[in-house]
């Protein structure tokens, strides 16, 4: 089954335009259906690399094969049909506001339209019915008309689910999606995330800030620090050593951020 | 009280700056002067004093009959002419303006040159005043009405997409990358994301350019493009003060109205 990566990273290198180093030749398998968590330090280039796998920034050498097809060089249409494969949570929920729930779940389902069906509201009774069906889901249903704005931090996250649901994707990059959130939110839409993966067999790949977060919800650890992977293993056997080492750099001193 | 609290010490002295506070007044004071000496005043008549009392006697005795008449040439008829100059002329310019300030919105993923250039184009559309726009179109389109529209919605495009396109780049970006990351193009991120986050400074500008556009198009009248301009020239070359204070005060009326009801409506839109 998981003889294909679902997503593979070949000595992928960014380097910004100002010179710093965002990944430094990135090597990584991911196979279907995993659950993996990214930990380390803010600007040790987690974000980077969730970014460059669907491409919302370039990367500057090597290649990303998403489920067997490049999307390194990808154009237009192709790439398009690439990134729907893909989807992302982010950390500050990046609904439209002054939408809908409704319509921004149905954001979600755009790149299966042409787009002048869209710009005119066309949507199936299908997708609709689809949309309220992700709502139910993450139990936002009564919100289905309200617009956006109103929801709580939580909620909002939440319809972000929703979004990617109905996107029906195959992978899910996950931005920090608690950054924003209190321990009982996040831990909420985390399971929400987990429903995802085990339910629906998306690959789950999030980057987290908070270690017991990630020790509940990982199946797999990915250490990231200053653009390198330092740590890559699984949750089980990961000891607490690992993480305080993937936090203070390794050179035994306490980090000073957080 | 204990005496550890100083006294305000005096305000430092700097020579420097008084001086160069004297030097600039002295500036001002002989620019004045000059100009004056640059301009001829022989060409005010001795009847002045009187002509302006005639005025504002007249502007304080004001033509009543003139409000309404019937005629569909009095005072609210032509004040509603000017408005519906006014209101045609800032939507067609709404319309005209959105591809614009996409077009000189400096956004990220774009290249130098394509928002220079589209704000370039717009400075260019403003430089023409109204009343110059006015003539061009008269002559055109023959005078009244249409050419009044055409110049305002023309000339509101430089304004109104400059405004337009501040509040594209102001937007935050990060609702149009969920849709590129559903895999949506770029006419999605438009439709999707930017329009529905962009459209309260959208009404609100056009609001706002509704209110300077009444103003102009009182004027616009005067040079023959429609609007309540046309009959206070009119007046004022017949030397009908009592008109031409019925007039001024049915300007500053619907100005105000005008600028009330806008800015009410703009601050429900926050």
């Amino acid at each position: 089954m998981s003889e294909q990566p679902m997503i593979q990273l070949k000595n992928v290198t960014k380097i910004y335009g100002n010179g710093t180093v965002g990944l430094k030749n990135i090597n990584l398998n991911i196979n279907k259906g995993e659950f993996v968590v990214v930990v380390g330090l803010s600007g040790a280039g987690k974000s980077t690399l969730l970014r460059s796998i669907n491409r919302l920034q370039d990367i500057t050498e090597g290649d990303t094969i998403i489920d067997g097809k490049s999307i390194t060089n990808a154009k237009g249409k192709n790439l398009r049909m690439i990134r729907r494969d893909i989807g992302m949570i982010f950390q500050s929920f990046n609904l439209v506001k002054r939408s809908s729930v409704l319509r921004n779940v149905l954001t979600g389902r755009v790149s299966y339209y042409p787009t002048w069906k869209t710009t005119f509201n066309l949507f199936t009774k299908e997708d609709k019915q689809k949309a309220y069906e992700a709502l139910q889901r993450v139990g936002l249903a009564d919100k289905v008309y309200t617009r956006a704005d109103q929801l709580s931090g939580g909620q909002q996250q939440r319809v972000a689910i929703a979004r990617v649901l109905t996107q029906n994707p195959k992978i899910i990059l996950a931005d920090e999606p608690t950054a924003s959130l209190d321990p009982q939110t996040s831990r909420r839409v985390m399971r929400d995330l987990k429903m995802l993966n085990e339910e629906y067999g998306m690959t789950v790949l999030a980057n987290l800030h908070s270690v017991d977060l990630a020790k509940e919800f990982g199946d797999r650890v990915i250490g990231v620090r200053a653009g390198e992977i330092v740590y890559d293993g699984k949750m089980s056997e990961t000891s607490d050593a690992v993480f305080k080492d993937i936090y203070n750099g390794g050179n035994g001193k306490e980090a000073d951020d957080e | 009280m204990d005496n550890t609290l100083k006294k305000l010490p005096p305000k430092p002295v700097n020579y420097k700056t008084r001086t160069i506070h004297w030097l600039i007044a002295i500036a001002s004071i002989v620019i004045i002067i000059w100009s004056f000496t640059g301009m001829d005043f022989s060409g005010i008549k001795a009847t002045a004093g009187q002509i302006a009392g005639a005025i504002i006697s007249g502007i304080f005795h004001p033509d009543w009959s003139y409000v309404w008449n019937g005629s569909g040439e009095d005072l609210i008829s032509q004040l509603w002419e000017t408005l519906c100059i006014a209101f045609l002329g800032t939507f067609i310019s709404a319309v005209i303006s959105l591809p614009f300030a996409f077009w000189a919105a400096n956004t990220k993923h774009k290249k130098w040159y394509a928002s220079r250039s589209g704000k370039l184009v717009l400075a260019v559309i403003r430089s023409f005043p109204e009343i110059v726009l006015a003539l061009m179109f008269i002559k055109a389109v023959g005078p009244g009405s249409a050419a009044g529209v055409f110049a305002l919605g023309f000339h509101s495009v430089g304004m109104l997409a400059k405004l337009f396109s501040e509040a594209i780049e102001n937007l935050e970006i990060g609702a149009n990358e969920a849709v590129i990351a559903a895999g949506g193009s770029k006419w999605n991120i438009v439709m999707f994301s930017t329009m529905p986050n962009l459209m309260p400074a959208l009404i609100s500008n056009t609001l706002y350019r509704f209110d300077v556009s009444v103003r102009s198009a009182s004027i616009l009248g005067l040079v023959g493009a429609g609007g309540i301009g046309y009959p206070l020239i009119i007046a004022l070359q017949y030397r009908q003060w009592n008109r031409v204070g019925i007039i001024l005060l049915g300007i500053v009326i619907m100005v105000i109205l005008i600028d009330w009801i806008s800015g009410w409506i703009r601050k429900k839109l926050v």
